[in-house]
């Protein structure tokens, strides 16, 4: 308000000290800067030089407010049912012209849409934030610490924070579990601990053209879980569940009888028995590895070890295909077969043979 | 005797000082006022308006009209008005209309059209000037005859 106007005494043919220019300046002049307007008027009267100078009224440069939380990728992190540690990763960018804490929190949607796509279906556990301590870019388990704030980020500085939980059991392909993260603008200045909040000062009165006075102006846009201009800032992203999804058939086959061979046999005491148990992984499906079957055999009949049993086989036409490799173990005492079967990839399917005969 | 003597000593430095102001004031004739108030687009029934305001919330990208008044209260006439403005630290010159100054993008050594100026890249080769490597805008008057006055202004952005 205090408008500066002076009538300056003579400077006489005094040189001018050039002001040196100003360096390249990042984007964002800090808070606290103190802005003055001053002109050199130089003429003449009558012939002899004269020099002026005069300054517009100083204001300082006010506190702004602004940060990005950005997920790094586009595509939800894919994981498995019952994974633990599972990683999603987002950037936190002071955009602010002033050193400040930011404070993390991470929420989970209830249902909605998906940050990439699908339903928000489920809730992740053992949710927890990280900072990327050493700065690769990935979360190292047991290097990158656990934060619930960033401390001292400075204008234009990011950092890279992950969002690490443990995925249920039991989950199906295609559920999808949204994770956001909300970094909140904190005062900066004490480093090793977390600065207090935030409040917006740009209600000033006239006395506040001060060079001095450094309001707080809250410029953030409005993020995926918060407002425009309330000093914080989100991103979300996903978990998508990509789980095995696996169908067992058990057939069985007569091979032979005691009255008539292998032609058109009949399940008469003596008779042989094949039984294949197929197990086939979905198209779209995770791979499924050590897949493990267990049949326990039925009082009446006897296991056949001398056929043995075949594991890893295939299936055409809705028929077991008399192949496989030998493995897969017989119980005596519980009359139980056990077999593992190899990797089953999606649409594929593998089985696992052996014989029996009819008491 | 000691009374008149004070009296005397007195007179005397006020003949000495009274010449001093009275060149001073007729050597100085301009009287300059400098201002800056913050320039805000602000959308009213659909349309936008450009406010202006004093400068009291400013944060980086905010846009600022930095003016200086002057007056000629003399009797003479003032020739070869040099109106020379370094940009403060903090700000640049709006692109918007910055062609229509007089600038200097080597701190006031040379002088002309942004537009005919180039500033060194760094690696020995220069690239045309931009409205953010200004640092002096400059108004060159002929002359201010006495009891005119004007003001000259440009826009600039904090950094």
């Amino acid at each position: 308000m205090n408008k500066y106007s002076r009538l300056l005494g003579t400077v006489g043919a005094a040189a001018l000290a050039v002001l040196v220019a100003n360096p390249a300046l990042a984007d964002g002049t800090a808070a606290g800067t103190t802005i003055t307007n001053t002109v050199t008027v130089n003429y003449q009267v009558g012939g002899v030089s004269q020099t002026a100078t005069g300054a517009s009224n100083s204001f300082a440069v006010d506190r702004k407010v602004s940060m990005t939380v950005a997920e790094v990728g586009s595509s939800a992190t894919q994981v498995s049912p019952g994974a633990t540690k599972q990683v999603t990763t987002f950037t936190v960018t002071n955009n602010s012209n002033a050193t400040l804490d930011f404070a993390l929190t991470a929420g989970q949607l209830s249902g909605g849409a998906g940050a990439h796509g699908g339903t928000d279906s489920f809730d992740v556990t053992n949710v927890k934030i990280y900072i990327d301590t050493n700065n690769d870019g990935d979360y190292d388990d047991g290097v990158d610490q656990e934060v619930t704030y960033i401390d001292e980020l400075g204008p234009d500085l990011n950092r890279t924070i992950f969002v690490v939980t443990d995925v249920p059991l039991s989950l199906t392909t295609g559920s999808v579990a949204t994770v956001s993260l909300t970094a909140t603008g904190r005062e900066g200045g004490g480093a090793g601990s977390q600065g207090a909040a935030l409040s917006e000062t740009n209600t000033g009165s006239a006395n506040e053209v001060d060079a001095m006075f450094v309001d707080t102006v809250f410029a953030d846009a409005a993020g995926s879980d918060d407002s425009l201009g309330d000093g914080a800032h989100s991103a979300r992203d996903d978990y998508s569940v990509l789980a095995a999804a696996l169908t067992v058939v058990k057939r069985s086959k007569v091979i032979s009888d005691p009255v008539n061979g292998t032609t058109n046999p009949k399940a008469i005491p003596g008779a042989t028995i094949e039984y294949c148990i197929s197990v086939a992984n979905a198209a779209g499906s995770a791979t499924a590895s050590s897949v493990a079957i267990s049949d326990p055999l039925p009082a009446t009949v006897t296991y056949d070890s001398t056929y043995g049993i075949f594991v890893d086989g295939s299936v055409t036409s809705g028929e077991c295909d008399a192949n496989g490799s030998a493995g897969g173990s017989y119980d005596s005492g519980t009359s139980t077969v056990t077999g593992t079967l190899s990797s089953i990839a999606a649409t594929e399917t593998k089985t696992l043979r052996f014989r029996a005969t009819i008491d | 005797m000691k009374s008149n003597w004070m009296a005397a000593l007195a007179s005397a430095a006020l003949l000495a000082l009274s010449p001093t102001m009275a060149t001073a004031q007729t050597a100085q004739p301009i009287e300059l006022k400098g201002d800056v108030k913050v320039s805000k687009l602000v959308v009213e029934n659909g349309k936008e308006r450009q406010v202006l305001s004093e400068p009291k919330v400013v944060v980086p990208g905010d846009r600022l009209i930095f003016s200086t008044s002057y007056r000629n209260n003399g009797s003479e006439t003032v020739r070869n008005f040099i109106v020379t403005n370094p940009i403060p630290n903090g700000v640049m010159l709006a692109p918007e209309g910055a062609e229509a100054h007089s600038v200097s993008v080597d701190g006031g050594k040379t002088w002309g059209k942004l537009a005919s100026l180039s500033v060194s890249n760094g690696d020995g080769a220069t690239r045309p000037a931009v409205a953010g490597d200004v640092t002096h805008v400059r108004w060159v008057l002929p002359e201010v005859a006495p009891g005119a006055e004007g003001k000259v202004t440009y826009n600039a952005i904090v950094r």
